[in-house]
């Protein structure tokens, strides 16, 4: 039956859905999740089937691991956010898809899964980029954003500063040269023996640390770059660990955490701070899995509300990989008539540029 | 009953349309390509070749594996997803059991052997010899270094008549050990064949005349299982003591 494509009289010939409906799917590292979005606004349903604790046992996300469990779930998440949803793949506009960054056996499971669907529902297809799924997670509770934006992007795989000029117009102004700020938190978590993932578990013990404890360095590149690099502070931390161990000294744990988040933090703000200072623009936009940190939201809300500028951040569900973000950012590509071909393949090293 | 089927199990993508156990179209490409980018389309070209619709299928087979981790799973997430929409019955057969079909009718034991990397294949035992509707498994599936497998062979001193995607490959090292008793089939046979998994699938249905809930079957588990396996076994050893 008709549903909620072919509403209204003017409709009943077909030829044009009253609303637009996106199913959206994610898969890159080690979430399955699949949402529904109508209109680019009303999140109809939204399902997550996390592998944090599959990976636990193994300090990290394993591949092969992730795309076994994608394989087996994907099914039963997209089948589970149509039912909350109360529609069927006929009542779709279009079906979006991470296809890119991420782990190539994860992506292809989404992507081939997304091309079946789609083609069977004879809707388009939209291959999403996965990072700008995370910074279009904000336009899901925040459709006023004005363009132009910057939009600092920090996860466990990256860290981006971008201008966006309007939807789908942007430039990345800076990046990181060696490890994104997640995966620096996640390795000197490992070391600190406080697990995965490390980002939430640092945040945790760094509460009851002193941030001034130890002077890890605050790598801040060229007198003007915008790019970042989180190696040499991720080694500092590391060399004053076995440094003491060699001493035989026992460290305090928590100002270990406190101390190296707060020099993760303080390069990123500077950095966005410098961006906003040369661009002239007045909103900054967190996004990613580390957009998540307290400290981080704190210090950039306290440094941007003193320069009357704006700070958007998505809620936590939103800034962990998940399918919603991948169901608006597809939303903003069918308006604009991008599609993709049924040789969508997934793209392991997609980037921004 | 129309239905499809879908093999990604090894470098080739097969795809066949057939009408109770009739093949109708066959797809088979065997490029530089993935599976990924070749499956969809391959898929379209043969319906409008055949002037069939997705609407008419009433069913869809896929090969579950063994053979490689990613293109079993693309296999299934492609097949799944169609099943989905379609509201259609999925059923799945082993790539093994598949290719035996590539020996009915001949007299000696058929042997697919599927290259598992490692030096080690994936690899079972059929007979046809008994003219059943369905070939009888020998030895079933097993991941085994290639020399094990091909001593365990001579033992039981009977012709074999190989089948699979790591015929070419080890041809001579085959023929080395086995001499005359080993028949390898040549590659437009051995490699899996939209042909075989319409047969396999048809044989499947009639036994079932149900969908199933498929998962894929790997045999091995991933390095990181095995690894930590091990750990946990020494781990546990150590505390015995
Ligand atoms: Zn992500």
């Amino acid at each position: 039956m008709g549903g909620i494509g072919t509403e209204g009289e003017g409709d009943v010939m077909g030829s044009r859905k009253s609303k637009i409906v996106i199913l959206g799917i994610e898969t890159s590292c080690d979430e399955t999740s699949a949402a529904v979005l109508v209109n680019g606004t009303d999140l109809m349903s939204h399902v997550i089937s996390s592998q944090i604790v599959t990976h636990q046992r193994y300090g990290g996300v394993v591949p092969e691991i992730a795309s076994r469990e994608h394989s087996l779930h994907i099914q039963p998440v997209v089948q589970q956010a149509l039912d909350d949803a109360k529609l069927g793949f006929s009542d779709l506009s279009a079906i979006a898809v991470t296809y890119g960054p991420g782990l190539v056996g994860s992506l292809l499971v989404g992507v081939s899964g997304a091309k079946a669907m789609a083609y069977a529902a004879g809707t388009p297809l939209i291959g999403v980029n996965h990072l700008e799924g995370h910074i279009y997670a904000n336009f899901l509770h925040q459709q006023d954003l004005e363009f132009p934006f910057l939009a600092l992007l920090v996860s466990g795989g990256h860290t981006h500063l971008i201008l966006f000029k309007a939807h789908g117009k942007y430039e990345v102004l800076g990046r990181t040269r060696d490890d994104a700020a997640g995966e620096a938190l996640d390795k000197v978590a490992r070391t600190l023996g406080l697990g995965y993932p490390g980002g939430p578990q640092i945040q945790k013990v760094a509460k009851d640390g002193d941030a001034q404890a130890y002077k890890f360095p605050r790598a801040m590149l060229e007198r003007d770059s915008l790019d970042f690099s989180f190696s040499g502070m991720k080694s500092s931390v590391l060399n004053t660990l076995n440094s003491a161990r060699m001493r035989g000294e026992t460290l305090h744990v928590p100002d270990v955490a406190a101390s190296f988040q707060q020099a993760v933090v303080d390069v990123l703000v500077k950095k966005a701070l410098r961006a906003l200072d040369r661009t002239g623009v007045k909103t900054l936009l967190l996004a990613g899995g580390v957009a998540a940190n307290t400290l981080l939201r704190e210090t950039l809300d306290a440094e941007l509300s003193a320069r009357n500028m704006r700070l958007v951040y998505p809620p936590p569900i939103f800034c962990t990989d998940n399918g919603a973000m991948i169901a608006i950012t597809g939303y903003y590509h069918y308006l604009a008539g991008d599609f993709s071909p049924w040789t969508l393949n997934a793209d392991p090293g997609l980037n921004l540029t | 009953m129309k239905y499809l089927t879908i093999d990604t199990t090894t470098k080739v993508t097969a795809v066949s349309l057939a009408d109770d156990g009739c093949l109708i179209a066959e797809g088979f490409l065997h490029t530089a390509k993935t599976h990924s980018e070749r499956l969809i389309p391959m898929l379209d070209q043969l319906l409008k070749a055949a002037s069939w619709t997705l609407q008419e299928l009433e069913m869809i087979g896929v090969v579950r594996g063994p053979g490689s981790f990613t293109g079993i799973r693309i296999g299934i997430a492609t097949a799944q997803g169609l099943a989905l929409v379609l509201k259609i019955p999925l059923l799945a057969v082993l790539s093994l059991d598949t290719l035996a079909w590539a020996g009915l009718g001949r007299v000696e034991d058929i042997v697919p052997i599927l290259d598992a990397r490692k030096n080690e294949w994936y690899t079972a035992r059929y007979s046809w010899a008994k003219g059943q509707a369905k070939a009888e498994c020998l030895t079933p599936p097993q991941a085994i270094p290639t020399d094990v497998w091909l001593e365990q062979l001579k033992e039981l001193d009977r012709p074999i008549c190989f089948v699979g995607d790591a015929t070419a490959k080890y041809k001579v090292r085959i023929q080395e050990v086995l001499g005359n008793r080993a028949v390898i089939m040549p590659e437009y046979v051995s490699l899996p064949r939209g042909a075989y998994a319409a047969r396999a699938i048809w044989q499947r249905w009639q036994e079932t005349g149900v969908g199933e809930l498929v998962e894929p079957f790997y045999i091995r588990f991933s390095e990181a299982e095995v690894n930590w396996a091990k750990k946990e076994e020494a781990r546990r050893r150590t505390e015995h003591e």
